[in-house]
């Protein structure tokens, strides 16, 4: 079984670095005491959301489609929370949508498999 | 069904990880389980401080507001020489607060002096004896156990009974009731009425199991009631729907009236709520949680990497296995899972042994710190969040490796 090798164009390595660097800070937040105090169930959700994402930066630095569709899944997810905490944040917002513009940019392009 | 097949297999792979390298198993989850436990226990020790003082806050009243010489909070320039010169409430105050305050469900005059308590040849010192107005009973939440409060007619006539807190009540009358007994207060022959409900040790101190009430009135014959050493305080509960903030700026008008302030002049008075205790708290509170976040955030990731490290060996040494699974048809998302399914088991794992050590300390410094400290649900939820994130994230990129390998490759990998 061959592996397929797609090149990965720089600006997804830019997207997925500064998600890696996003992952970072936010994994320590899983667990901070604002997080917790929202309730119970909020760093479990949260939790998810980062793994989720990092999960999706590793597809989408292997120039996997599984890795946008997750990325997309939980932007909405992410957004949906945060509405229900009353704390949208409109560049995070922005930021997200430019991702998920560059990522579409190059989707045909990447591989179709796990 | 086959997430299930899946499941039990990992978990049989993880246990096997674990029999056949239990040293190098235990110390990768040794990073887990002290980052589970440091986080886990400053957050239990945080939460249950937090409870005790909310509960001790609750206690005195969070809708009570207290009319007395000294501030509870002051900033960097209090001017503390101005505050000795301000007289202490007075008795009589108490009767204008009564009679004028629209806001005042309910006011008591209290004042707190330590005396001796005795009965037959048994006697405690040091006890904190209360002397209160008749509405105390309706600005202090308290149960009573056994007995009855004051009547309006002994209140008021200044009769010697007393209410007892429930830990004098066990040292003074071991086998029997104390209702109706005679003890000594400052030499004084008082009659036990009642028994408070036990309240157990308080954050803020003033636990009425340490207790002895007695009206005001009979508290003169007693002590000086008008020493500024005794700290009087009125204390004034407000009206269901008015606020604490509502009711200060009465009190203030109230106040400044009854003791005839010049309009210019400052109050000479201090305004306490129980918000100013709890506030002050809360930021220590914060602190605490946010150091043991960031120590316990440290020990987690160490954990993570030892996870990740176990997993990529794990992946090598199972190399051959995955290309003879795949060869005969595994599917990468088979492996992957059965990789990340092991890791998550295993962070799991650290972390069920981090919040057992946690809930055997809160089992015995309960009583050493004579506090309740409880690990609850909340704390329990994050524990198993953190393992499972961990495992995950930290077991995902040696599970894909593995998921992508070539079988042809993986199989002649010794």
């Amino acid at each position: 079984m061959a592996v397929v090798v797609r090149k990965r164009p720089v600006l997804i390595t830019i997207v997925c670095i500064i998600g890696f660097i996003w992952i970072v800070f936010s994994l320590p937040a899983v667990f901070s005491p604002s997080i917790k105090k929202l309730g119970d169930w909020y760093p479990a959700l949260f939790g998810m959301i980062v793994a989720s994402s990092f999960i999706s930066y590793i597809g989408v630095w292997n120039m996997k489609r599984w890795g946008c569709s997750l990325f997309i899944i939980t932007f909405f997810i992410k957004e949906i929370m945060f509405v229900l905490i009353n704390d949208i944040s409109y560049p995070g917002i922005i930021v997200s949508v430019f991702f998920i513009t560059s990522l579409m940019a190059y989707f045909k392009g990447m591989d179709l498999n796990l | 069904m086959i997430f299930l097949g899946l499941f039990r297999e990992s978990i049989l792979f993880a246990i096997n990880a674990l029999v056949v390298n239990k040293l190098r198993t235990f110390l990768s989850l040794l990073g887990i389980t002290i980052g589970i436990f440091a986080i886990i226990t400053v957050f239990t020790i945080v939460d249950s401080l937090e409870q005790n003082l909310r509960k001790s806050v609750q206690s005195l009243g969070d809708d009570v507001v207290f009319v007395q010489k000294w501030p509870w909070t002051f900033g960097p320039d209090y001017p503390w020489w101005k505050y000795m010169n301000r007289p202490v409430p007075d008795y009589t105050e108490l009767d204008d607060i009564l009679r004028k305050c629209d806001g005042a469900e309910s006011a008591a005059f209290v004042i707190n002096a330590n005396i001796t308590v005795k009965y037959k040849s048994s006697s405690i010192e040091n006890v904190s004896i209360i002397c209160a107005s008749h509405q105390y009973n309706r600005v202090k939440n308290f149960e009573i156990d056994e007995g009855r409060y004051f009547t309006e007619i002994e209140s008021s006539a200044g009769r010697p009974v007393a209410i007892i807190g429930d830990v004098i009540a066990k040292a003074l009358f071991p086998y029997h009731s104390p209702i109706g007994q005679m003890i000594k207060v400052n030499g004084s022959k008082v009659m036990v009425i009642g028994v408070f409900k036990k309240e157990g040790e308080s954050i803020l101190g003033g636990s009425s199991d340490t207790q002895v009430l007695v009206p005001i009135q009979y508290a003169r014959s007693l002590i000086d009631i008008r020493s500024d050493n005794l700290d009087p305080e009125i204390m004034v509960r407000a009206k269901k729907g008015i606020s604490n903030d509502d009711l200060i700026d009465e009190l203030t008008g109230l106040m400044r009236s009854i003791r005839k302030l010049h309009p210019k002049a400052d109050d000479n008075f201090a305004l306490n709520q129980t918000s100013l205790i709890s506030n002050q708290f809360d930021s220590l509170f914060n602190m605490v949680g946010i150091a043991g976040w960031i120590i316990g955030g440290f020990s987690i990731l160490v954990g993570g990497f030892g996870i990740a490290n176990i997993m990529f060996v794990s992946v090598k040494e199972r190399t051959n296995i995955i290309g003879i699974q795949k060869s005969l048809g595994a599917k990468n998302y088979f492996i992957l899972l059965q990789f990340i399914f092991e890791s998550i088991f295993l962070s799991l794992l650290g972390g069920i042994f981090g919040l057992l050590i946690v809930y055997v300390i809160t089992l015995t410094a309960g009583d050493t710190f004579g506090m309740e400290i409880s690990l609850s649900r909340s704390n329990i939820i994050l524990g198993f969040t953190i393992s499972i994130l961990i495992g995950l994230v930290s077991g995902f990129v040696p599970a894909y490796g593995a998921s992508q390998l070539d079988p042809v490759e993986a199989i002649r990998a010794s």
